[in-house]
């Protein structure tokens, strides 16, 4: 049998003042088992810790029980102390009489009674406690950042400089994501590209940063510290490893591709670019396009190509990939224009969103930064911006706030009132939000000495009558019906998750919530963690975000797995669920009860196995264990038994 | 020939006959027949504005229960309120368990256990939604078929601007309907294109014309009516077609108010989509009641008859 | 007067910190309680309510995270499903289903533990002893 120490603490008089404390000890005492039981004045005191280990040497004890405050205090506390004396930590158990017991109870008797009690349940665990050992797994210190916007740069270009190696994938020929679309930032009005290009540049350049553009994760396997990758690269039809990057070929095609990055308002070749500034510069064909994948003829392209760079034998390819942690900054897409059937369903040419708006005040748009309405050309007098397009409407749309318009819509007005002098621009809104810094100052200029009109209400109708776009609407502050006969009008439309996401989501198996966005492991504590450890998250993908929160999220998940790969080992709690191979009948309920895809059924076993690296010991596959085979370490069901028998006085 | 359940409602029967007889002629042209229910009520036609929540179900739950419990299981209605309240109702039937619970105890007091056994032969089921509740627009585009419409056609409306109005209740809410998008609607388009004749597209066509207001309020519904009426004459229809009785009546008897109130204004032919449809299928013109109509419909009527024979 | 014995099922994160919250607070309530701490109110088996039942515990208390507030995701989920089927378990057994609870406690409310645990004795007090048969039918 366990030789078994129980001290028990008075806490000055904060337990001893309404417990008995040597009766404690005393009835204890008596426990078989137990060979040696004290009371001390403060056991967390110098004095206190040093009596544990003394007695636990002297007496040889196997198993310690104090008696004190609420484990959460002191729990890590006593458990170092007996690891310092040669015991096992996990032989160290707290019983809570003071938070649970001194402190809420009055009648002095029936508090001691209830103290034994629950210094005897603790007793009746911790005879059956094993000996564990901290859970020690390697990491691989290489990190996986997947997209290569804004959030995906930052986050990679952190770890990179912590002197770590990271792999950036991104499923678009270059990095920049959407901010690179995106003419000027508010609330300072500093040019978007002016300020991402160097951070683009020092990605391609950094020494640390595998970049793998035109790629996607096709697959993932493994757990926190130890998984592998498997990365497919797109066919580019284009040799990367000797293209220098000229444009020659870009020039010659003669296909015309509608620009994706310029909102369809200009065209480019079947083999392209898709931006000047692209980081890598190098080109791409798409294939659907391209005559000569279409016809077999033409070949412009690798006539043009001085260095024979231009294959059209070229095939995806799919690399292997080890890393330790993951970041997910698979970005954001804005509602279709053609879900928004009350704004013409994307068929009527002059609403446009808020992208394609910022590509004409882009100084390298396809307009050069001259605000022309797509139908005509014509330079809009009357603009209408309507906010809320698709969001914060849970009949028909999105129920969530897309947190972002509010700001970008008041500086669409302001940048096109510099542009177009006497223009007017009228923004429809339900609450003007503007929660960030220098935000609400931003509108109030916008407001009060730009001449913007800002309607409180929402607008019911767009359709087009003739060369104008005419806009139902509602001002609620007047109680009018408001009709606008409007140049052009911009959709403030709702940010969504990227349709990729969803697969990428059961690709990786982490979580979405329920509009898609990805899942945090707490929302206020946790927020750049996905609830699977190895897995953070940053950027617009995890929620609608601005550039700023976007950034500081990224930073977050970077120091976040700088701190994992700062480790030799990964060390976490011993105690999960285990399972004993004789009694298990391959049910595989665990399976679907773990919320950490830390159950496997291993095939050849025929039996469900834990995998201790991912288990958080929640105990959840415990309980729904039918035949007993799953048992939680140190805290299994004939534990939980004896305690309760000892807690209610039995034996 | 196929039968199909026929649920008329008040209207049809009473104030717009005519309507509810050339349907009938349109159906069997096509090769069915809107075969009437035996016993039938009134819908409650106004569930969708009652606070009540169960008393205002058990009308058109009735008709429901008694439509299938005569082993159909399609009913096929042309008033946009009779569609709408008796699909609701389903729907609330089929999603609602409590509700339909209530509702079914209410229905088998009406008629006893034991009663009912002696009548059918059968033993009392619940009613849960079993029956598909459809408008006529909707069995023809989704059962008949816009293609095979235009097959059928023994008088296309070629040349024929028709002006389409959707009207309030027949597509929402959405969510319970689900018979089109509220906002970008295409079903009478799509029956308007069957029928030969083409479609002016104008913004007011999802607006309301006032409904009840007539009633209350007529003032209100004369101008909704006129700016629904000027806007598809502005686009250029030569007549609106609709599927609501009440509708109907606000658009068409309502012109004269209208032009007393606008002057200027130039009333415009409004049908119902069941005459025209009996005429493109070679219905007779004597038989779709437009002598009942308050805007004069002959000069559509006769370029319809005019086109044909040039042909 | 008679003084039930109560178990308490407490999650750590949640209910067992509501009720530390309770202590530090000063809160006094009956003394009728042995808390038993788990890592998630997801891994309390039946088993161990009736278990209590069958060892003389006259009320079984299960503390956990408020719906949406499970450190381990779902784990409270599991627990309500868990307890609602218990519930007509007990039936069966001819125990009083009101002398097993389920309450959502945050680490915030050691204002509801010390008042659920109140509220709670008074109840069982009322409900008075379970026959010494019907404990044996839990076992």
């Amino acid at each position: 049998m366990k030789r078994i120490g129980v001290f028990v603490c008075h806490c000055g008089i904060n337990i001893a003042s309404t417990v008995d404390v040597q009766k404690v000890a005393e009835e204890v005492g008596k426990m078989p088992g137990v060979v040696f039981a004290t009371d001390y004045i403060y056991m967390c005191s110098d004095p206190g810790q040093a009596l544990v280990r003394e007695k636990i040497r002297e007496e040889n004890l196997d198993a310690v029980i104090v008696a004190a405050c609420s484990p959460n205090l002191h729990e890590s506390t006593f458990r170092t102390a007996a690891g310092e004396a040669g015991l096992n930590p996990w032989q160290l158990e707290i019983a809570n009489i003071r938070e649970q017991c001194s402190w809420v109870h009055s009648d002095r008797e029936k508090a001691t009674e209830k103290a034994i009690r629950i210094v005897k349940a603790m007793v009746e665990k911790t005879r059956l406690n094993e000996s564990l050992d901290p859970i020690s797994v390697p990491i691989t210190r290489k990190a996986l950042v997947i997209g290569g916007g804004i959030a995906g740069i930052q986050a990679a270009l952190d770890i990179a400089d912590a002197g770590y190696e990271v792999i950036l994938v991104e499923k678009e020929p270059s990095i920049g994501g959407h901010m690179a679309q995106l003419s000027e930032t508010f609330p300072t009005l500093d040019c978007s590209q002016c300020i991402l290009t160097p951070k683009m540049v020092a990605v391609g350049k950094h020494g640390n940063i595998e970049l793998m553009t035109y790629s996607t994760v096709e697959e993932i396997s493994g757990y926190v510290g130890n998984f592998t990758v498997k990365i497919r690269r797109k066919a580019a039809y284009v040799d990367w490893s000797i293209c220098t990057g000229c444009g020659q070929c870009t020039e010659v095609c003669p296909a015309k591709v509608p620009s994706s990055f310029d909102r369809n308002f200009s065209t480019h070749g079947a083999v392209y670019v898709p931006f000047p500034q692209a980081v890598p510069n190098k080109p791409v064909i798409d294939r659907e396009h391209c005559i000569h994948f279409k016809t077999g003829k033409c070949g412009l392209c690798e006539k043009t190509c001085e260095i024979g760079a231009i294959r059209f034998d070229q095939e995806d390819q799919v690399f292997r990939r080890e890393v330790g942690a993951v970041v997910v900054a698979a970005g954001y897409d804005t509602l279709p224009l053609s879900e928004l059937k009350e704004y013409g369903a994307g068929r009527v040419p002059d609403v446009i969103d808020g992208l394609a708006f910022e590509r004409l005040l882009s100084a390298s748009g396809p307009t050069n930064g001259e605000i022309r309405r797509p139908s005509d050309g014509k330079v809009p007098k009357e603009v209408v911006f309507v906010q809320c397009a698709g969001s914060r409407d849970p009949e028909r749309h999105k129920p969530y706030c897309s947190k972002i318009c509010c700001m970008y819509t008041t500086k669409h007005a302001l940048l096109y009132r510099h542009r177009v002098h006497d223009g007017q621009p009228y923004i429809f809104y339900i609450d003007i939000r503007t929660g960030g810094k220098g935000y609400e100052e931003f509108y109030h200029r916008a407001e009060e000495d730009e001449g913007i009109i800002y309607l409180r209400g929402k607008v019911a109708k767009i359709f087009r009558d003739g060369a104008e776009t005419v806009v139902w609407g509602t001002d609620t502050l007047t109680g009018k019906n408001v009709e606008i006969r409007a140049d052009l009008v911009v959709l403030a439309t709702a940010v969504i998750p990227r349709k990729s996401t969803a697969r990428l989501v059961r690709k990786l198996h982490i979580q979405a919530g329920p509009n898609g966005f990805l899942a945090e492991a707490h929302p206020k504590l946790r927020p750049v963690e996905s609830i699977n450890s190895g897995f953070y998250l940053a950027g617009a993908a995890q929620g609608p975000k601005d550039i700023p929160e976007s950034v500081a999220q990224a930073g977050g998940a970077a120091c976040k797995v700088i701190s994992l790969f700062s480790r030799n080992r990964l060390e976490q709690d011993p105690a999960v669920a285990w399972v004993d191979e004789d009694l298990c009948g391959g049910c595989r309920i665990c399976i679907s009860v773990c919320p950490y895809d830390a159950r496997k059924f291993d095939e050849e076993k025929g039996i469900a196995v834990v995998n201790e690296a991912l288990c958080e010991g929640c105990g959840s596959c415990v309980a729904a264990c039918a035949c007993g085979a799953t048992q939680q370490k140190n805290l299994t069901d004939v534990q939980i038994k004896n305690m309760i028998t000892a807690s209610l006085g039995g034996k | 020939m196929v039968k199909v359940a026929y649920y008329p409602g008040c209207a049809l029967k009473d104030r717009s006959s005519h309507l509810d007889a050339s349907a009938r002629d349109a159906a069997e042209r096509l090769g069915f027949q809107l075969d009437e229910l035996e016993s039938w009520t009134c819908c409650g036609a106004v569930p969708p504005v009652s606070r009540e929540r169960v008393m205002n179900l058990v009308a058109s739950s009735r008709i429901l229960k008694n439509t299938r419990d005569s082993g159909r299981d399609l009913l096929v209605t042309i008033c946009d309120f009779c569609y709408n309240t008796l699909k609701r109702t389903n729907h609330r039937i089929r999603k609602d368990e409590i509700t339909r619970r209530r509702i079914n105890t209410y229905l088998a007091q009406e008629k006893p256990e034991r009663d009912y056994i002696e009548e059918t032969a059968s033993p009392w089921t619940d009613y849960a939604g079993e029956v598909r509740v459809m408008h006529l627009m909707e069995y023809l585009r989704d059962v008949t078929g816009y293609d095979e419409m235009r097959k059928r056609l023994s008088r296309p409306l070629e040349g024929l601007k028709l002006a389409p109005y959707y009207g309030c209740v027949m597509l929402r809410p959405e969510n319970e309907i689900g018979l089109d998008d509220p906002e970008d609607p295409s079903i009478i388009e799509g029956f308007i294109e069957a029928l030969g004749a083409r479609v002016v597209n104008y913004p007011y066509r999802t607006e309301c014309c006032g409904s009840y207001l007539s009633v209350s309020d007529p003032d209100v519904s004369t101008r909704l009516s006129y700016k629904i009426l000027s806007s598809a004459a502005g686009k250029g229809a030569d007549a609106v077609i609709l599927s609501c009785p009440l509708c109907f009546h606000n658009l068409d008897s309502r012109q004269e108010a209208i032009s007393r109130v606008f002057p200027g204004f130039k009333p415009i032919p409004v049908f119902y989509f069941t005459q025209l449809l009996s005429l493109a299928m070679g219905g007779d013109r004597d038989r779709q009641g437009f002598s009942r109509h308050h805007v004069d419909v002959s000069g559509v009527v006769d370029s319809i008859f005019a086109e044909k024979e040039r042909q | 007067m008679f003084e039930p014995r109560i178990i308490c099922f407490l999650c750590t994160w949640c209910a067992g910190a509501g009720a530390d919250l309770a202590g530090t607070s000063r809160l006094e309530y009956t003394p009728n309680g042995v808390n038993i701490r788990f890592m998630c109110s997801g891994r309390i088996d039946p088993e161990h309510v009736l278990w209590a039942f069958g060892k003389g515990a006259d009320g079984v208390l299960i503390g956990g995270c408020h719906p949406g507030d499970c450190h381990y995701m779902d784990g409270n989920y599991k627990t309500m499903a868990r307890v609602a089927l218990l519930s007509r378990l007990l039936d069966d057994f001819g125990i009083n289903r009101a002398r097993l609870r389920l309450e959502w406690i945050s680490a915030a409310e050691g204002a509801k533990f010390a008042s659920v645990m109140n509220d709670f004795t008074e109840k069982l007090r009322s409900l008075g002893p379970m026959k010494p048969a019907t404990r044996e039918m839990a076992r």
